[in-house]
């Protein structure tokens, strides 16, 4: 019984989450939501979706063909150039086309490549799918880089994917276009499959470059590229996004979603319609809010430069330090130090004594891949007053 | 309060563009259909480029009662925030005496309930028409799709008669709307009736080539851009191009990417 399910955890970010409601005062900076409610704009557009009712019935399967028509002509304005008709997919969220993707392009004991410290949810749709996840660890020192050479190792005859998270949670690295192109060459090479979350392109500090795969046509057949409304225009809970690849590709894919869910939420759809006819400002102020925050957040970390270490992120609203191992050894949560056997900090018992302490909810860096171990995530989704206030908090146990 | 500022706006903006469009009397390309509009324009605009003309089209969703009107005046929305359209509703009236307005306005026309069309027609009078096709999208607003059909017919019929109707002959209600019309109608499509006959089309790594028999004259063509609505909207653009050259001359023809 459960053969399938018993090797799935529950996110631990959820589990933190869990544990943090037990706190009346709790101050979260473990979840990856934005602050801000959806923009009033993509209300409006679902209420006249509504008005003129619409939003009932079933969609399509790939998704409301002014949906997607939208959506290819948002990437043609980033070089991506997608049929709208045979190769955009709306989903339910990118977890879902994720889910799809994963279920359509693998077999049962395959294994797919995860550079981490990464998102949690990979491993376990992976998982799911009865394959393997093989993690490859980012260089910390070189600012959380991907480096081929590990690549190639980890590539076996079971290999059907690379799967990576650009720009990456929980780090906000931006990997470069020679990385990623590197990584594409070796994909070629040994013929496989691409897979880039990209739902963080949106908010990039301090003119960085962020680049695509999807903007290389030759990559086309090889490269699912997802995308989701989620963050970019705070509809986190609207469960809306959309992939796109070749159409050999899509053409499989979309009978794995057609399975799983039928079609995105409707209602959903005309929302995300919204947030592409008229959403660009928008994102631009969110993304502005977050650069103030991670400003922000840098600026308290570097007061509590004796417990932490950390790497400035370029993108998304997460930043990832180390815990200071002369920190871990001193604290104490009745079972001694805050190590695990091999004498790093463990993030995960340093997290809920943090939490029983000062209550503030941070997620252990062990749930993004052993080599996030003995680091925290932090979101900056939240507002300036509950950053500060959490890190007053900390500051009176860590300084 | 919300209700009546829209209807001041919609006949404030009416005015105005109606007041424009007999002063700097550009010739209007419309741009209809359930789908492709967009690519259509962009298509159309680059072609006009070619020629050396001076070209606007409607950006992407400014094709309604208020949306048209701003195109044509080159205006932004307020959407639905008031104090936005303040400074919208003072720059309108400034449009009168723009200097270097453009020779041509590609607009979308769109239409999602009965008398749409009627509508936007009242302010401008296409020389051109295009109709890209007929689906059963936004067919909510009708009763069926014979009446949605007739918004399109209203197009063809409000076209200047000396004009042209560019229509897509894979679609049959499409291709219906150009019996006897008194314009030019050029059809395009892998119909076999189509004056613009695509005999081939065949997607490649990098993109799509197509053959086209326009008019009797077989030419190949490459564009980088994958699915079926970009081939039509490529061949509009040259179809479009065909028309109008013989107007500003082929002087100034930069080409097009020709196998």
């Amino acid at each position: 019984m459960f053969n399938r399910t018993k090797d799935i955890k529950l996110s631990i970010i959820k589990q933190i989450e869990l544990e943090a409601s037990k706190y009346p005062d709790a101050i979260s900076l473990a979840q990856g939501i934005p602050d801000f409610d959806t923009p009033e704009f993509i209300k409006r557009r679902v209420e006249k979706a509504l008005k003129r009712g619409v939003v009932a019935k079933y969609s399509l399967s790939p998704g409301l063909p002014e949906l997607r028509e939208l959506i290819e002509e948002s990437l043609e304005k980033e070089d991506m150039y997608y049929d709208w008709e045979k190769e955009i997919l709306v989903t339910a969220g990118s977890i879902e086309g994720i889910t799809a993707t994963i279920m359509a392009i693998t077999d049962p004991g395959d294994e797919v490549i995860i550079p981490e410290p990464t998102y949690t949810s990979y491993r376990e749709v992976i998982n799911l799918a009865g394959c393997k996840p093989v993690f490859v660890p980012l260089r910390e020192d070189r600012g959380w880089a991907l480096e081929i050479e590990k690549y190639k190792q980890a590539i076996t005859p079971k290999t059907k994917a690379i799967f990576y998270c650009n720009p990456n949670n929980p780090t906000g690295t931006i990997y470069t276009k020679e990385q990623l192109l590197e990584l594409a060459d070796l994909a070629e090479q040994n013929d496989l499959f691409l897979i880039s979350d990209e739902v963080y392109k949106d908010f990039i500090y301090d003119q960085k470059e962020f680049f695509s795969l999807a903007q290389v046509p030759e990559l086309r057949q090889r490269l699912i590229r997802i995308f989701s409304f989620s963050k970019a225009f705070a509809m986190t809970g609207w469960r809306i996004a959309y992939l796109h690849s070749d159409e050999r590709n899509v053409q499989e894919i979309i009978k794995v979603h057609d399975s799983l869910v039928t079609c995105a939420p409707v209602i959903s759809q005309y929302g995300a319609m919204g947030a592409l006819e008229i959403g660009e400002e928008n994102i631009a102020k969110f993304s502005h809010k977050y650069k103030q925050r991670r400003d922000l957040i840098c600026h308290r970390l570097q007061r509590l430069k004796e417990a932490f270490d950390f790497v400035t992120p370029d993108s998304a609203y997460y930043i990832f330090p180390k815990i200071s191992l002369k920190l871990a050894k001193k604290l104490e949560d009745g079972h001694g130090p805050l190590l695990t056997e091999q004498g790093r900090p463990d993030s995960w018992r340093f997290a809920f004594w943090l939490l029983r302490k000062a209550q503030v909810a941070v997620v252990p860096g062990v749930a993004f891949g052993p080599n996030g171990e003995g680091h925290i995530r932090m979101s900056f989704g939240r507002q300036e007053n509950d950053i500060d206030q959490a890190f007053d908090r900390m500051e009176k146990f860590l300084k | 309060m919300k209700s009546f500022f829209k209807i001041f706006l919609k006949y404030y903006l009416k005015l105005i563009t109606k007041l424009v469009i007999q002063i700097h009397r550009p010739l209007v390309i419309g741009v209809a259909g359930s789908t492709n509009k967009n690519f259509v324009k962009k298509e159309v605009k680059a072609r006009l480029q070619e020629l050396g003309v001076s070209a606007r089209a409607n950006p992407k969703n400014f094709n309604t009662e208020i949306g048209l009107p701003l195109a044509i005046l080159y205006l932004e929305s307020g959407y639905n925030e008031y104090r936005k359209w303040l400074p919208i509703i003072l720059k309108a009236p400034l449009r009168i005496f723009q200097k270097d307005f453009p020779e041509y306005l590609i607009l979308g026309l769109g239409t999602s309930d009965e008398g749409d069309m009627e509508y936007l027609l009242s302010m401008i009078k296409p020389q051109i028409s295009i109709i890209t096709d007929i689906t059963q999208r936004y067919k909510e607003g009708f009763a069926d799709m014979d009446e949605l059909v007739r918004e399109y017919e209203i197009l063809a019929r409000k076209t200047r008669k000396n004009g042209t109707l560019i229509l897509n002959a894979d679609n049959y209600r499409v291709k219906k709307i150009g019996e006897n019309k008194p314009q030019k109608v050029i059809y395009y499509g892998q119909d076999q009736e189509a004056q613009a006959r695509i005999t081939d089309a065949e997607k490649i790594r990098t993109g799509q080539i197509l053959k086209l028999d326009l008019q009797g004259e077989i030419k190949e063509y490459q564009i980088p851009k994958f699915g079926q609505h970009h081939i039509y909207a490529f061949v509009i653009g040259l179809i479009i191009k065909k028309v109008l050259e013989d107007k500003h001359g082929k002087q100034k023809d930069k080409g097009l990417p020709q196998t």
